[in-house]
């Protein structure tokens, strides 16, 4: 028997949509595990958040809104995650492969002496054996890995799973103060920049730009109001980002972020491998170029060769249309 | 100040990879090995900060890879880093996170550090866990994802890239970086930066000589390797001339329409 460990991350009370996913999946390998789910939600509002996370099969809810959490990076959630993990005993610890979530699992895989999987898009469990699935070189191959010890560490992909509610046992329990610990990276401020929206990572649809969207504004203009228009985020090639015209977080390919989108459309990239190892697992992808021999045509499952300028808004129309 | 920067040696970003299913491993015939592109911009911003504190400020490139990867790391020493250490050992072969961090950390204790600066992620693994796990095998501050950053004596303010926006962070040195693409510009190799690198000392150590006084390799990996497979190859969808806009939008809604997702 073994039980599962989620990390619930959270925004303002939120749990982000990844975490969501995350607990969905927790409960049905706990079940195969012939365990329990028990979910950490921490820093401020983690008690709002605990509240949302009960429509979801979790049976233990882990809180504290121990003021370190928030006023010091990484090292708190580190400790809370170490006291949960040993008080739970041997068990398999899933956390979401977000910036935050990147920083948790390896810092507790290490200390815990365990071993990690990273950007993994599934786990089986096969008698007590967990596996773990991820996509590697670009996506060009997966790997199957295992877990040699008793404790693994799972870093799940968002999109990976999907979000389904159910309501567990759900019982609050609040976490002890792990003792005699000091903190030694101060937060000064914490800027939100983007606040409601979903990051290219997470979101279900992505419309990104590249080089062929010649400058910054499509990017707040039509490619936004397209996003708007399908409930998506705005990604963009590395041309663009390089170029200026949007923020890296936006990024997709192999220096950027990897995702996995149901739908993905490129508008004015050429999908050259770089940016291709960063979306090729996208359910569908549609690209929208004026040059029918770009790369993208040879994996977009829709190419629509002509001007973006005048699609993209009169698609945008269509939708609206569509969905009034 | 002395200053640690770790790098990753990987296949040539710009070749498409492929495994050769008899042997699952990595088709090497035709595929450059070079620096880690992530790893430059930590180069950058050591060299940055050794400019900076000037006196007898030093940054050391530390790598885990085979000697035959030498050539490689002298392309960091001709960015203008003063020496290396390269672990290179056979019994490393196989080493997954847990083993890369846990050497590179007992082979950065031994040369001794005020910052250690690493790449936020390698191309080809495309995990971003080594920082993390280094920061804790150090025993020092992880400061992750940075995108600003000043060091002043021994104090660390830093920009951290979140999901959501970014926040400033400060710390007291020792202490780990990483660092994005967002921090800087890295600077190409000048002509007598390359001829300069020559006479630069790259210590080639091996397992014991780092102090690694653990098994790493395959034999300490935390995870185990069960099956590696291809996906399938996405095949070439429809390529539709649009002859105006809203030709070209009603194939795009029909087509998302055929698949549910309008």
């Amino acid at each position: 028997m073994r039980d599962v460990i989620v990390y619930i991350e959270q925004i303002g009370g939120q749990p982000r949509r990844v975490s969501l996913e995350i607990a969905t999946k927790a409960k049905e390998l706990a079940t195969a595990l012939g365990g329990s789910v028990h979910a950490l939600v921490l820093g401020k509002n983690a008690s709002g958040a605990a509240e949302q996370l009960k429509a979801y099969p979790v049976d233990t809810i882990h809180v504290s809104e121990d003021p370190d959490i928030d006023a010091f990076a990484v090292d708190p959630a580190v400790d809370y995650l170490e006291a949960a993990a040993k008080a739970v005993g041997p068990a398999l610890i899933l956390v979401p492969f977000t910036m935050i979530g990147r920083d948790l699992g390896s810092r507790l895989a290490a200390r815990l002496d365990a071993g990690q999987c990273a950007d993994v898009t599934d786990v089986t469990v096969a008698g007590d054996k967990v596996a773990c699935i991820s996509p590697k070189l670009g996506g060009t191959v997966l790997t199957t890995c295992a877990f040699k010890g008793d404790y693994g560490i799972a870093a799940i992909r968002p999109n990976s799973f999907k979000a389904v509610p159910s309501a567990g046992a759900g019982a609050v329990v609040t976490l002890e103060k792990p003792a005699g610990k000091t903190y030694k990276i101060a937060v000064d401020e914490e800027v939100v920049e983007a606040a409601g929206e979903l990051g290219v990572e997470e979101a279900s649809t992505v419309i990104s730009g590249g080089r062929g969207v010649g400058g910054p504004d499509p990017f707040k203009t039509i490619l936004k109001d397209l996003a708007d228009s399908l409930g998506g985020s705005v990604g963009a090639s590395r041309a663009a980002v390089d170029a200026g015209w949007i923020g890296h977080g936006h990024q997709v390919g192999q220096t950027g972020k990897t995702i996995s989108p149901n739908l993905y459309i490129a508008v004015g990239i050429s999908g050259a491998i770089q940016h291709k190892v960063g979306m090729r697992t996208a359910s569908t992808i549609v690209a929208i170029n004026k040059d029918g021999t770009v790369p993208i045509g040879e994996f977009a499952d829709l190419l629509v060769v002509g001007d973006l300028f005048s699609i993209v808004p009169e698609l945008t129309k269509q939708i609206r249309a569509v969905h009034s | 100040m002395k200053i640690i920067v770790t790098v990753k040696l990987v296949p040539d970003t710009t070749a498409e990879k492929r495994i050769d299913p008899s042997t699952k491993r990595l088709v090497r015939a035709g595929v450059e090995t070079v620096l880690n592109p992530f790893d430059e911009y930590a180069i950058e911003a050591a060299l940055q900060l050794k400019e900076k504190a000037g006196g007898d400020s030093t940054v050391t490139i530390v790598t885990l890879a085979p000697e035959s990867g030498k050539e490689v790391v002298r392309k960091a020493l001709a960015m203008g880093a003063d020496d290396a250490i390269m672990i290179s050992d056979a019994a490393a072969e196989g080493s997954d996170v847990w083993g890369t961090a846990y050497a590179l950390a007992q082979a950065i204790k031994k040369a001794g550090f005020d910052i250690v600066i690493a790449g936020t992620q390698s191309t080809d693994s495309t995990t971003g866990e080594l920082p993390g796990a280094l920061a804790e095998f150090l025993g020092v501050p992880g400061v992750t994802f940075v995108r600003k950053l000043e060091v002043d004596g021994t104090a660390l303010k830093a920009e951290r890239e979140t999901d959501a926006g970014y926040t400033k962070v400060s710390a007291q040195l020792p202490a780990l970086v990483s660092v994005t693409k967002s921090i800087n510009e890295p600077r190409y190799p000048s002509l007598k930066g390359i001829m300069g690198a020559k006479k630069k000392t790259i210590a080639v150590q091996s397992l014991a000589d780092a102090g690694v006084d653990k098994p790493i390799g395959a034999a300490g990996a935390r995870t185990e390797l069960l099956e590696l497979t291809t996906p399938p190859a996405r095949g070439k969808g429809v390529i539709f001339e649009a002859s105006d806009a809203v030709a070209g939008a009603t194939k795009i809604i029909e087509f998302l329409r055929e698949r549910k997702l309008v």
